[in-house]
C-alpha cells in the first residue's frame, strides 16, 4: 500500500461538494421543467379538445336549423301546390274564402320565411334557395292568374296542368335537399376530424417533446448518481484503507511495546540481576570467610548485603511487570494465579482465579493477551472501584478461550468511561479476532468478559 | 564416606560459578558437573547420574520444572534442589509436583544451599524460611479475608504429628516404625488429614506444611 499522499488518491483535487450542489439544482429545475411542459401541453389538448366540441355542436345545430327551413319551405309549398291544385280543380271551393283566406296565408307566410333566411349562403345553399323562390314565384304567379281567371274558365285545366309537373319539381327538389344536407353533415365531420388529427400532431409533438427531454433528464441524472456513487466507493475504499493501516499500526505497536518489554525485562534479569546475584553470593562467602573478631567488617558487609538484596528484590519486580516470567516458566494458569495472589498481597482485593483447563500449548500472543487483560482489569478495578473481592475465570470450549473478571466494586458507566487501558484491552483482543464486552453500572461491580476464538491448531509455534 | 556428588544447572555463568564456589567448601560435596539449560542438565543428568541437581527453575529452552520431571522420571535416586527468585506457590507447588525435594530462594542460595543438599540426599525436604513465610502469609490473609476458618484446627495431635512426617519426607512404613504403629492406621490417618485439609496429593501437603511452618 503506497503511502505518498495525493498520487494514490483517485478523486480529483478540486471540491467536489460545489458542482455536485450545482447539478443538484439544475437537475430540479430540468424536472420541473418537465413536469410544467407536460402539464401545459395536457392543458392545451383538453382546452382544444373542448372548444372542438363546443364548434361540433355549433356547426350541426346551425345546420339543421337551416336544414329544417329549408324543408318546411318546401313542405309548405307542397301544401300551397295542394291547395292552388284543389282551388282550381274544384270550382266551389274557388268561391270558397276559407280556401282564399287559407292560401293568402301561405303566401304570406311563405314570403316572410323566406326574407328571413340567413345571409351568410353557400353557393350550393343559395341555389337549393333560388330554386325554392323560383317555385314559389310561380306557384304565386300560377294563383293570382287562377284567381284573375275566375270559375269554369277553360285555362283552368290547363293550370291544373301546371300545378302537377311543379308537384313533380318539388319533390326533385326535396331531393335534391336532402342529398345537401346529407353531404353539409359529411363535410362538418371532415372537418372536425382534419381538427382532431391536428390537435392529435400537436399533442404527439409536445409528448415526443416531453419524452426527449425526459429521456435526456434520466442520461444526466444517472451520470450523475453514477459520479456519486463512485466518488462513495472511492471515499469508502480510502476509510477502509486507512482503517486498516490504523489497524495494522496499533497492532505492530502492541507487538513493539511487548518485544520491547521483553527486552527489557530480560536485560533487567540476566544482566543486572545476574551480577546483583553474583555480588550477594561474593558478599555471602566474604562474611563468613572472616576471622570472628572482625565483627565490625561483617555488620558493614551485612548492610551491603541488605541493599544489594532490596535492590534485587526492586529488579525483580519491574523485570516481572515488564514480562512476567511464570508465563514462560509455569504456563498461563500458574501466571494468572501467581497474579491473582500479587494482587491480593499488595492490595485491599482478594482475588481468585480459576484457570484450570486452559491448555499449556497456547502460542505466545495469546498467553500475554490473556494476561495483559487480566492484569488490566484487575489494576482497573483495585485503583478505581475499591473492590473487596475479584473474580478471574478463564476457560476453554472448543473453538475458543473466555476470559471473564468481574469485581464486586462501586463500579462506572462503560459508555462514558472508556480510558486507555480500555481501549488497550480491546486493541489486544481485536487483534486476535476476539469481542470484548465490559457490563458495569455504579454501584453493580463490573464484569469484564472477553472471547478469543483459537488458532486452528492450538499447538502452533508458541 | 563416598562424597556427595552434584551437578549444577544454570543459564548464567556468574551463579554458576557462585554456586561451586559454595558447594565445593563443603568437604562432603563435590560437582560433578554444570549445565547451561534444561536440556543439558537432563542429558549430563542421564550420563553422569549424580545425587543432586541444583537447578534454576527459570533456563531457556526446557525449563526447570521439566528438566526437573524428566530428571526424576528416569533417575528416581536422584534428588533435584530447585532454585528460584519466587516465593509464590505456584512456583513451590509446580516445583513439588515435579519431584523437587528442595526449594530455595536465589537470595538466600549461599547461605542455605549446603543445608538444602544435605536434607535432600537424605531424602528429606528443605525450603527456604522465607518461602514459608510468603507462603503462611499468603494463606491467613485469604483466611482473614474471605472468613474461612484455619482447617489446621481440626486436625488431631496425631494427625498432626503424620502430617509433619510426611512432610519431611518420610515414607508410611518409617512413620509406622517411628510411632509404633500399624502401616494401615498411618494410611488411615493420613487419608483423614488430607481430606480435612483439602489437599490432593503429596505435592500440595507438603506445600500446606511449609505454609503452616510446619516444615521449613
Amino acid at each position: 500500500m503506497e503511502t505518498t499522499p495525493g498520487k494514490s488518491n483517485p478523486i480529483p483535487p478540486r471540491d467536489p461538494s460545489l458542482p455536485s450542489h450545482r447539478v443538484r439544482w439544475v437537475l430540479v429545475g430540468a424536472f420541473l421543467g418537465l413536469l410544467g411542459l407536460i402539464f401545459v401541453a395536457g392543458v392545451a389538448a383538453t382546452r382544444t379538445l373542448a372548444e372542438m366540441h363546443r364548434q361540433e355542436q355549433a356547426a350541426r345545430r346551425a345546420l339543421a336549423e337551416r336544414a329544417q327551413t329549408l324543408s318546411g319551405l318546401y313542405l309548405s309549398i307542397q301544401v300551397y301546390n295542394e291547395s292552388i291544385q284543389r282551388y282550381v280543380g274544384y270550382p266551389s271551393a274557388k268561391s270558397d274564402p276559407q280556401v282564399r283566406q287559407q292560401l293568402d296565408r301561405l303566401t304570406a307566410d311563405i314570403g316572410s320565411r323566406l326574407t328571413r333566411y340567413p345571409g351568410n349562403r353557400q353557393p350550393e345553399e343559395a341555389a337549393l334557395l333560388q330554386a325554392v323562390l323560383d317555385l314559389f314565384d310561380r306557384h304565386r304567379d300560377l294563383y293570382q292568374s287562377a284567381r284573375a281567371l275566375g270559375a269554369g274558365a277553360p285555362q283552368g285545366r290547363l293550370i291544373g296542368d301546371q300545378v302537377i309537373t311543379m308537384r313533380a319539381e318539388i319533390l326533385d327538389r326535396s331531393g335534391q335537399l336532402s342529398a345537401w344536407n346529407g353531404r353539409q353533415l359529411q363535410s362538418a365531420d371532415e372537418s372536425l376530424l382534419a381538427e382532431f388529427s391536428r390537435l392529435r400532431a400537436s399533442l404527439t409533438g409536445s409528448l415526443s417533446i416531453a419524452l426527449a427531454a425526459g429521456l435526456l433528464l434520466v442520461l444526466v441524472s444517472m451520470g450523475y448518481i453514477l459520479r456519486l456513487e463512485r466518488q462513495t466507493r472511492g471515499r469508502y475504499r480510502e476509510l477502509a484503507e486507512s482503517r486498516h493501516e490504523l489497524e495494522r499500526l496499533s497492532s505492530s505497536l502492541v507487538d513493539a511495546q511487548e518485544a520491547e518489554r521483553r527486552a527489557i525485562s530480560r536485560e533487567l534479569h540476566d544482566e543486572v540481576g545476574q551480577s546483583l546475584g553474583a555480588l550477594l553470593v561474593d558478599l555471602g562467602r566474604l562474611s563468613t570467610s572472616l576471622p570472628d573478631d572482625r565483627a565490625e567488617i561483617r555488620e558493614r558487609l551485612e548492610r551491603m548485603k541488605s541493599v544489594a538484596e532490596r535492590t534485587v528484590g526492586t529488579v525483580r519486580d519491574i523485570a516481572l511487570l515488564l514480562r512476567p516470567s511464570m508465563l514462560d516458566d509455569l504456563g498461563l494458569a500458574a501466571a494468572l494465579e501467581w497474579q491473582g495472589r500479587e494482587v491480593s498481597r499488595r492490595s485491599e482485593m482478594e482475588v481468585a482465579v480459576q484457570a484450570e483447563n486452559v491448555p499449556d500449548d497456547l502460542p505466545d500472543e495469546y498467553k500475554i493477551c490473556v494476561y495483559r487483560l487480566v492484569q488490566e482489569a484487575l489494576h482497573n478495578a483495585v485503583r478505581h472501584s475499591q473492590a473487596r473481592n475479584a473474580r478471574v475465570r478463564v476457560s476453554t470450549s472448543g473453538s475458543g478461550i473466555a476470559i471473564e473478571v468481574s469485581d464486586d466494586g462501586h463500579g462506572f458507566h462503560p459508555e462514558r468511561s472508556r480510558g486507555l487501558g480500555i481501549l488497550g484491552m480491546e486493541e489486544r483482543v481485536k487483534r486476535l479476532g476476539g469481542t470484548l464486552h465490559i457490563r458495569s453500572a455504579p454501584g453493580q461491580g463490573a464484569v469484564l468478559r472477553a472471547e478469543l476464538p483459537l488458532p486452528v491448531s492450538a499447538g502452533a509455534p508458541a | 564416606m563416598k562424597p556427595t556428588r552434584v551437578l549444577l544447572a544454570d543459564d548464567h555463568t556468574l551463579i554458576r560459578a557462585g554456586l561451586r564456589l559454595v558447594v565445593e567448601q563443603q568437604p562432603e560435596f563435590t560437582v560433578v558437573g554444570e549445565a547451561a539449560d534444561g536440556r543439558q542438565a537432563v542429558a549430563l543428568a542421564e550420563s553422569l547420574k549424580p545425587d543432586i541437581v541444583v537447578m534454576d527453575i527459570g533456563m531457556p529452552g526446557l525449563n526447570g520444572i521439566e528438566a526437573c520431571r524428566q530428571i526424576r522420571e528416569s533417575l528416581p535416586d536422584t534428588q533435584v534442589v530447585m532454585l528460584s527468585m519466587h516465593s509464590d506457590e505456584g512456583y513451590v507447588l509446580r516445583a513439588l509436583k515435579a519431584g523437587a525435594r528442595a526449594y530455595l530462594l536465589k537470595d538466600s542460595a549461599e547461605a542455605d544451599l549446603a543445608r538444602a543438599i544435605r536434607a535432600a540426599s537424605e531424602g528429606k525436604s528443605f525450603f527456604s524460611p522465607a518461602v514459608g513465610k510468603v507462603l503462611l502469609e499468603d494463606y491467613m490473609r485469604k483466611l482473614q479475608r474471605t472468613g474461612a476458618e484455619d482447617s489446621y484446627d481440626l486436625l488431631t495431635p496425631r494427625e498432626r504429628e503424620i502430617l509433619q512426617l510426611v512432610a519431611e519426607g518420610q515414607s508410611s512404613k518409617e512413620i509406622a516404625g517411628l510411632l509404633h504403629l500399624s502401616v494401615y492406621t498411618v494410611e488411615t490417618h493420613r487419608a483423614r488429614l488430607m481430606q480435612k485439609l483439602n489437599l490432593r496429593g503429596v505435592p500440595e501437603l507438603i506445600l500446606y506444611a511449609v505454609r503452616k511452618g510446619i516444615v521449613s
